[in-house]
């Protein structure tokens, strides 16, 4: 299993975390992270306004679940309180969506429930960092 | 009846049920109410209207509670304490202090609950080792992964716990780095100690190795008065 | 049923939900966009159809389509008047803006999948709970879109096809923007009677477009439609049937 990497952006599209698993995505300075998660917030948000079934009364949706490219796919998974977990996996990668449930666990567990986390701030927190690296890595 | 009304009451009676006084475990419904059943339950009453004074102490020796509910109700405990404090001394003090309330009471719970075979230790090493197996057993489920006694000074020993309960999802911050929420359960440590007349101070330390993230010392120093009594016991049992 | 390229199965003889393959495919719409960022060709299925019109024949099931051109193109003026439904109602959107937004989604995120990535990867699909968008870049940086139902697998192939054999072919109305040599190319070579015959550049040539885009989507559909049949009845696809002799009937 190659996971390439993880991004996680708050409810307001601003983005707490960042980390690279695997060689394959180019490596972005921090501004160009924040640009680049504050761009796919709002195309997510009209992901799901072009929906063809609006017009048809069978609601939108929800926004972007899955984009493919040549070189990767990448899982967008938003939470009820619209934080939104960002995998992306080698092109062919099967099961990404339980990986996305379980990195979900992790922030909920290792991230949440840490009492020096502030909420919708950037997350720093060394015990989160080391479990999902421990989940993800030893897969390959 | 009584009983009804106290449901409306914030104060609980004491069980009128003679049997739970006793201390014997009963298995007769507590008294009939005519409230019907769908009101809800709450903190103080469970769904089968016993409230938590009213369960006889053994009942929930062998219980378990959610670790998510602990580690939320611990989170806002640690953030609660730090509004109040400046400095990380100051706060490990605070939570000290939390562990220490609770201590006091956990040791008298775990002696009543010995019944006729509960002693008091009046040796260091029994004393620690009722700590390192009964006390840690009775909070956290499994023994303490070790005890040491300190090579330089005599009234230091050290009790290692390899990954703290209470730590299990914090993450301290580097700027407060010398932090170890684990002072709470120094705290406990040290109210049981104080309980048992072995008065001393309690402190939590990080000592992160490769494999053991968490690692936690409890480092237990003695006061002097322990330490003089330790060594008469000693010569009187050689005697 | 609310759309038309909803291709059913034999009514008596319903596919079973078990079967893997879906033997139905939805499309809802199909956009191009030219070099300039400007939508020359938009064609939505799912807008005008709100009845299932049962399907006996291919050919039969081609409504008109909607087409719409920027201002300073007015010669489908006319055409769009009817199709366009009045925006606002239920804070639906107009077709115009519908295009726009799919430009600004299928943009930002080439844009994104080309910064984390490099420049020589592409993007190619993405899909939410309700539809799948393809999308397909040539090299002369004209896009093509496609919006279907969440099942249908990659149409990368389609909208080459569509490019290669109908864009190609029939894609005289390019010439109105004529910015692009490589688009005059075209029309010098495939379409010499185009501009010359319709200044407009609306007329043969567009509808030769549509003509073929919807005998193309639909025998698209019919082959994979039969293909299912094909593999529930355990026959292995050696019937020779492809992509490419679905093009062969446009023609």
């Amino acid at each position: 299993m190659v996971i390439l990497s993880l991004l996680i952006l708050n409810k307001a599209g601003g983005l707490i975390f960042q980390r690279d698993f695997n060689e394959g995505l180019k490596k972005l300075s921090s501004n160009d992270y924040l640009v680049l998660a504050g761009t796919f917030h709002g195309v997510h948000a009209i992901t799901s306004r072009i929906s063809p079934l609006r017009d048809l009364g069978g609601g939108g949706g929800g926004g972007l679940e899955v984009l493919e490219s040549d070189k990767f796919r990448m899982q967008c998974f938003q939470t009820l309180t619209g934080t939104k977990f960002l995998i992306f996996a080698e092109p062919n990668q099967p099961n990404v969506d339980v990986v996305v449930r379980r990195v979900y666990e992790l922030y909920a567990d290792y991230v949440m429930k840490n009492p020096f986390y502030q909420i919708e701030m950037p997350i720093r927190c060394e015990a989160f960092e080391r479990n999902l690296v421990a989940y993800i890595k030893p897969k390959q | 009846m009584q009983r009804g009304d106290s449901l409306n009451s914030p104060f609980v009676p004491f069980s009128p049920n003679p049997s739970i006084q006793q201390g014997t475990p009963t298995s007769t419904p507590p008294l009939k109410h005519t409230l019907s059943s769908s009101t809800s339950s709450n903190l103080r009453y469970s769904s089968s209207r016993k409230s938590i004074y009213d369960r006889h102490l053994n009942r929930s020796q062998r219980s378990e509670l959610s670790k998510a509910s602990f580690a939320f109700l611990f989170g806002e405990m640690v953030q609660y304490a730090q509004k109040r404090v400046n400095g990380i001394a100051d706060l490990e003090k605070k939570l000290n202090l939390h562990g220490y309330s609770i201590g006091q009471r956990l040791l008298e719970l775990l002696l009543w609950r010995e019944g006729r075979s509960a002693k008091r230790e009046t040796r260091i090493l029994g004393i620690l080792q009722f700590i390192t197996t009964t006390v840690y057993r009775s909070i956290f489920n499994k023994p303490a992964d070790g005890l040491e006694k300190s090579r330089d000074n005599e009234d230091e020993y050290m009790l290692i716990d390899n990954d703290p309960m209470v730590n299990s999802y914090i993450s301290v911050p580097k700027e407060m780095s010398q932090l170890n929420c684990a002072a709470f359960v120094a705290g406990i440590i040290e109210a049981v100690l104080d309980g048992c007349l072995f008065p001393g101070r309690v402190t939590a330390h990080s000592v992160p190795t490769e494999q053991l993230p968490a690692k936690t010392v409890f480092l237990i120093k003695f006061d002097d008065s322990v330490i003089e009594r330790e060594s008469v016991l000693v010569v009187t049992r050689a005697l | 049923m609310p759309i038309s390229y909803y291709l059913r199965g034999d009514i008596t003889n319903p596919p079973s939900s078990a079967s893997t393959t879906p033997t139905t495919m939805t499309i809802y719409s199909f956009y191009i966009f030219d070099r300039h960022c400007e939508c020359i060709y938009i064609k939505q299925w799912h807008q005008r159809d709100r009845t299932f019109r049962p399907t006996s024949s291919a050919t039969s099931t081609v409504d008109s389509p909607v087409t719409l051109s920027s201002d300073r193109h007015s010669a489908a003026g006319s055409k769009l008047q009817n199709e366009v439904h009045p925006s606002g109602r239920g804070g639906r959107l107009s077709v115009q803006d519908d295009a726009k937004l799919v430009f600004g989604v299928v943009f930002s995120l080439r844009n994104m999948v080309r910064k984390l990535s490099g420049p020589d990867d592409s993007f190619i699909s993405y899909r939410t709970g309700s539809y799948k968008l393809h999308y397909y870049e040539t090299a002369t940086n004209l896009k093509f879109v496609l919006l279907t139902d969440v099942k249908t697998s990659n149409l990368k192939v389609v909208l080459h096809q569509i490019y290669v054999n109908l864009y190609v072919e029939f894609g005289g109305f390019c010439y109105n923007y004529s910015a692009s040599m490589v688009c005059l190319l075209f029309i010098v070579t495939k379409n010499p009677l185009s501009p010359i015959e319709h200044p407009g550049g609306e007329g043969v040539a567009v509808e030769l477009f549509e003509m073929g885009l919807d005998s193309f989507i639909v025998s698209y559909c019919t082959l994979r439609r039969v293909r299912s049949w094909l593999t529930r009845l355990g026959i292995e696809n050696n019937t020779g049937l492809t992509y490419h002799s679905a093009i062969g009937y446009t023609r």
